[in-house]
């Protein structure tokens, strides 16, 4: 997985507020997610940075935790998934 | 949608009515030349302020995460039980949500990670975005290479996205998705082809002799949408009664007994009398669930308070973990926990099932034991308690309904219609209107915003004071409370409930479901700290359910044309060949026609509500109401209290009355004109440019057609027949004629579980959409433009003799043979300005209810500052205006409905 194009919605620090844009947890400031990330930036749990995902094509991939090794996809957030590991 | 520029000849259909003496905006009594703002201007706390600040510049932001994981359990579990299989599928939705904490939050939780979120259901409904698939997958592709710098813009729309913008991508002119998450979506709605509750529904309703006649319905918009999959659940009253009660380990423990008690038995129900133990194993998993849900929030909450350097605000998420870890399992045991832990029953039950208009019931006496205990322990104060209801506002507020999209916007406006219901009476039969209620309408003023509504059980019995507040809190400009009158309420419930055993304590426990659905209710005993108390909440099924907005106006042009719909070309109904040469004729073959369209939308929607309690029944919302848990049966297994809750909902009704009035004076009576002349009128729609020629379905911007001249007596005559809302006999008496037969006429249908449905006449937005696909009518309105409002307003401009002569009009018969009527009544601010205002609008408010009225609100606004802010809605990002038993920002409605908010009759008298 390509993971070198980071957004804001990939921050730990980055409370999403809605599509477009979240509130910065540090500068308390609404930031669009599309724009460039800071010194401050902290990864997210998310499927592409997970050891158990492989990507398939660009936009989906397969989760090996589980023995079914059901589809994925890389932007989902994995802060509540007990089988989340960095890759 | 801009004016049409105008040729030298031509003329809007406003400027011909003001000629003739009849303006469309018709204003009754001394027109006041200044803009007058709205009196009363209460501030929020600061805290809420900010939190409604956020919401107001937030989009509306759909994410999968929820169907997601849902979907990853299911496909896991084939050949489950499908109650335990949905179960699981919920636990695992639940257990995977984001949890998301926005600074300055003291109540948490929400549907999704986003302010503002929502998710499609598949299982539910999938053929739209499998037909959209390519689009959406073009514009994701496309919008994957679009500028970063795009941002979404606001103002008009509000914060619906109307359009795709950076890696945004607009979903049916109001939600944005990520584009990355777009494949996911179509993905998702693949996996549940031929499966979902629609194709499913779909598949066995072609079954039904009638289902050729039901789909030409739903073409021609005769009936506007499908209630099985689109919004199965809602217009209800939710019941938060038994986790209030027993805290959530409470209830696991209540069920695991339950189930030793009735595993392997039938106990004489060989039906279902087994289905009980899968049914208390599906509660208890869900119910896990939930706790999994709260914890995630509760455990985010101690990161934050870990890493936040703020100490007040670090401090803050401390005490809401501290909250989440209790109520996860046990009791509320202070206003703050019960308020929270009633948030999070919403929430739940609202992820469960496409929902509009879950309310909350009367809040106010539900959550009163901890309101009196901590106050009297010193444990809270008016004013922090003031500032929680204002933060629940907020909340409740953000939500956000994803049914499928042309409900959304052509029905719902895009409100979610959380109604709060206050007043009425207790148990015993004496009067509410508590301290807590009005703090709730306190923080209704203090905090404006669209939920929850609020509404007023009206009652003889009630304290003044308590009336006076809701008086006061409506001039604010809120558009809430709504008045519904509790006695004429009871009485349709002791009505339509008696055989399922409703007695007249039940009928007192009443609360309003969606807009102004009168629901079934019970009360439950409440023990506190030792204490009892006998608090309200639902214990009946959606009524969003049934047959949904008939347009009683489209259905009489089908009468004049055999049965055809001239703006599809199709033959809906089969041709009556009659000369249709009395009024009782032409009244007669309505009336055929009208039941066909009942019968064949009544057997359908049963097929498809029928699929729905099969494989997509409710757990969480069934083992939250009366008698669920008592029983071990869900809803579709009538485990609920009260099941005969289906109804059969009419749109345009005075439109239909007023034209049914003119074609009697003018074709039966006076013989001034043919039937084949009115015809003929109708077809070539008085001479204007059709609204679709205009591009405007506005009734403001309509415009006459070079030579259309040849259609202005007729016209003139159908303006100037006799029209409902002048206390005239002649009109009101055709009104009288049909609700007569329309509310006897619904008793003869019967839902999927067996059980009369009933009428209800409310309109939501739908005289919006309806009136765009609708010919000329013989009443004067022009094709295209809206029916007339609700179901009790009069046609704006035509209600020329006062608030007194209107509301004899609407009494003209027995509104407790419906669950509703419903009237908008538009005052200018001057006319109730000052305290003895206040007392005016409360006794106007009395007089319509004491002639046996069920429901009134008010829209205290001035029309000119409604036309600035359809100019300018920059300027207007908060103005709220009442539509048909909700209240909504301006911005974000459809100008076809603020041009018919803006042309409705405006009281500068009263």
């Amino acid at each position: 997985m390509d993971v070198k194009v980071l957004h804001h919605n990939d921050c730990l620090n980055f409370c999403p507020v809605d599509v477009a844009k979240g509130l910065c947890r540090r500068t308390n400031e609404l930031t669009l997610i599309d724009s460039e990330t800071c010194e401050c930036y902290e990864r997210l749990p998310k499927c592409k940075f997970c050891t158990n995902y492989v990507s398939t094509d660009a936009q989906m991939g397969i989760c090996k935790a589980e023995k079914g090794e059901p589809w994925a996809y890389p932007e989902m957030i994995a802060v509540t998934c007990k089988w989340f590991s960095f890759a | 949608m801009a004016t049409p520029v105008l040729e030298s000849r031509q003329k809007l259909l406003a400027e011909i009515l003001m000629e003739k003496g009849i303006p469309i905006e018709y204003r009754y009594g001394k027109e006041f030349e200044d803009v007058a703002d709205r009196e009363i201007k209460n501030n929020p706390t600061p805290r809420a302020d900010a939190l409604k600040k956020l919401y107001l510049n937030s989009l509306s932001s759909v994410n999968v995460e929820f169907p997601y994981w849902y979907n990853r359990e299911w496909r896991k579990w084939d050949g489950e039980i499908p109650i335990i299989r949905r179960a699981k599928a919920l636990k695992a939705a639940f257990s995977h949500l984001t949890p998301v904490i926005w600074p300055g939050e003291k109540l948490v939780m929400g549907k999704t990670y986003y302010y503002r979120g929502s998710f499609p259901m598949p299982w539910l409904s999938n053929t739209f975005f499998m037909a959209k698939s390519d689009e959406l997958y073009k514009a994701a592709l496309e919008r994957g290479s679009a500028s970063s710098g795009e941002e979404a813009k606001f103002g008009a729309g509000g914060g619906n996205v109307t359009q795709d913008f950076g890696n945004v991508v607009s979903i049916a002119g109001k939600f944005g998705i990520r584009s990355e998450e777009v494949p996911a979506l179509v993905k998702l709605a693949y996996e549940w082809k031929d499966k979902s509750v629609e194709e499913l529904g779909h598949r066995y309703e072609m079954m039904v002799p009638e289902y050729d006649m039901k789909e030409k319905i739903m073409r021609s918009v005769i009936c506007m949408f499908d209630s099985g999959f689109t919004l199965p659940q809602g217009r209800e009253v939710i019941n938060y009664y038994y986790p209030l009660a027993y805290g959530f380990d409470g209830l696991i423990e209540m069920c695991k007994e339950r189930k030793d008690k009735v595993a392997g038995r039938a106990d004489g129900d060989g039906l279902v009398g087994m289905d009980r133990l899968y049914y208390y194993e599906a509660v208890i998993t869900v119910i896990e669930g939930l706790q999994n849900w709260i914890l995630n929030y509760a455990k985010e909450a101690r990161r934050l308070e870990k890493v936040t350097t703020d100490p007040t605000q670090a401090r803050e998420y401390g005490e809401i973990a501290e909250m989440l870890e209790w109520i996860a399992h046990y009791q509320p045991r202070t206003f703050k926990e019960a308020l929270q832990m009633t948030c999070l029953l919403h929430f739940a039950v609202l992820n469960e099932d496409a929902i509009s208009g879950m309310s909350p019931g009367r809040l106010g006496q539900i959550l009163y034991p901890w309101y009196e205990q901590d106050l009297a322990a010193g444990r809270t104060t008016r004013e922090e308690v003031l500032e929680l209801l204002q933060l629940h506002r907020v909340k409740f507020t953000c939500i956000d309904a994803f049914a499928s999209t042309g409900v959304v916007g052509g029905v719902l406006s895009s409100n979610t219609f959380n109604n709060l219901s206050m007043g009425g009476l207790n148990k015993f039969g004496d009067p509410e209107g508590n301290e807590l209620e009005k703090l709730i309408l306190e923080a209704g003023q203090r905090l404006q915003s669209t939920q929850p509504t609020l509404s007023c059980l009206y009652d003889e019995k009630l304290p003044e004071d308590f009336l006076l507040k809701c008086a006061e809190t409506v001039k604010t400009g809120t558009g809430y409370p709504a008045f519904m009158n509790n006695q004429v309420a009871i009485q349709f419930l002791l009505d339509q409930y008696a055989p399922e055993g409703m007695d007249i304590s039940d009928a007192r426990a009443i609360a309003i479901g969606g807009c102004l659905e009168t629901s079934p209710c019970t009360w439950k005993p409440l023990v506190l700290n030792g204490k009892e108390y006998w608090i309200p909440g639902g214990a009946g099924q959606p009524t969003s359910v049934g047959v949904h907005f008939i347009a009683n106006p489209k259905v009489l042009e089908c009468v004049l044309f055999n049965g055809k719909d001239y703006r599809t070309g199709e033959q809906v109904y089969p041709p009556h060949n009659r000369k249709l040469e009395t009024f009782e004729e032409l009244w007669e073959t309505f009336k055929e026609y009208y039941e066909m369209t009942v019968d064949c939308l009544a057997t359908t929607n049963n097929i498809q509500h029928d699929i729905w309690r099969k494989n997509n029944m409710s757990v969480i919302n069934s083992f939250l109401k009366p008698d669920c848990l008592e029983k071990g049966l869900h809803i579709g297994q009538l485990g609920y209290r009260y099941n005969a809750t289906f109804n059969i909902e009419s749109c345009g009704t005075i439109t239909m009355v007023n034209s049914l009035v003119a074609l009697k004076k003018l074709v039966y009576e006076d013989k001034k004109y043919t039937l084949d002349q009115m015809r003929d009128a109708m077809l070539n729609n008085f001479g204007f440019k059709t609204a679709k020629e205009i591009g405007s379905f506005s009734l403001l911007s309509q415009v006459k057609r070079e030579g259309g001249e040849v259609y202005d007596k007729i016209h003139h005559d159908c303006l100037m027949a006799p029209k409902y809302g002048n206390d005239d006999p002649y009109a009101d008496s055709i009104l009288r004629l049909y609700e007569d037969w329309f509310c006897a006429m619904t008793r003869n249908y019967e839902s999927l579980y067996g059980r009369k449905m009933y009428a209800c006449q409310i309109s939501v937005s739908t005289h919006g959409v309806q009136g765009s696909v609708t010919l000329a009518t013989p009443d004067g309105r022009l094709a295209g433009t809206t029916y007339a409002d609700a179901s009790m307003s009069a046609y704006p401009g035509t209600d020329r003799n006062g608030p007194f002569a209107l509301f004899n009009s609407a009494t003209c018969w027995d509104h407790s043979k419906s669950q509703n009527s419903q009237l908008n009544l538009k005052i200018h601010p001057s006319a109730v300005k000052g305290p003895e205002g206040t007392r005016k609008l409360l006794e106007l408010t009395r007089a319509y209810m004491r002639r046996g009225a069920f429901h009134i609100q008010y829209n205290v606004v001035d029309s000119k500052v409604l036309k600035d802010a359809q100019a300018h809605p920059e300027n207007y990002r908060e103005l709220l205006v009442r539509v048909a038993g909700f209240t909504q920002y301006w911005v974000e409605l459809g100008k076809p409905i603020q041009d018919e908010v803006i042309a409705r009759t405006e009281y500068e008298e009263i």
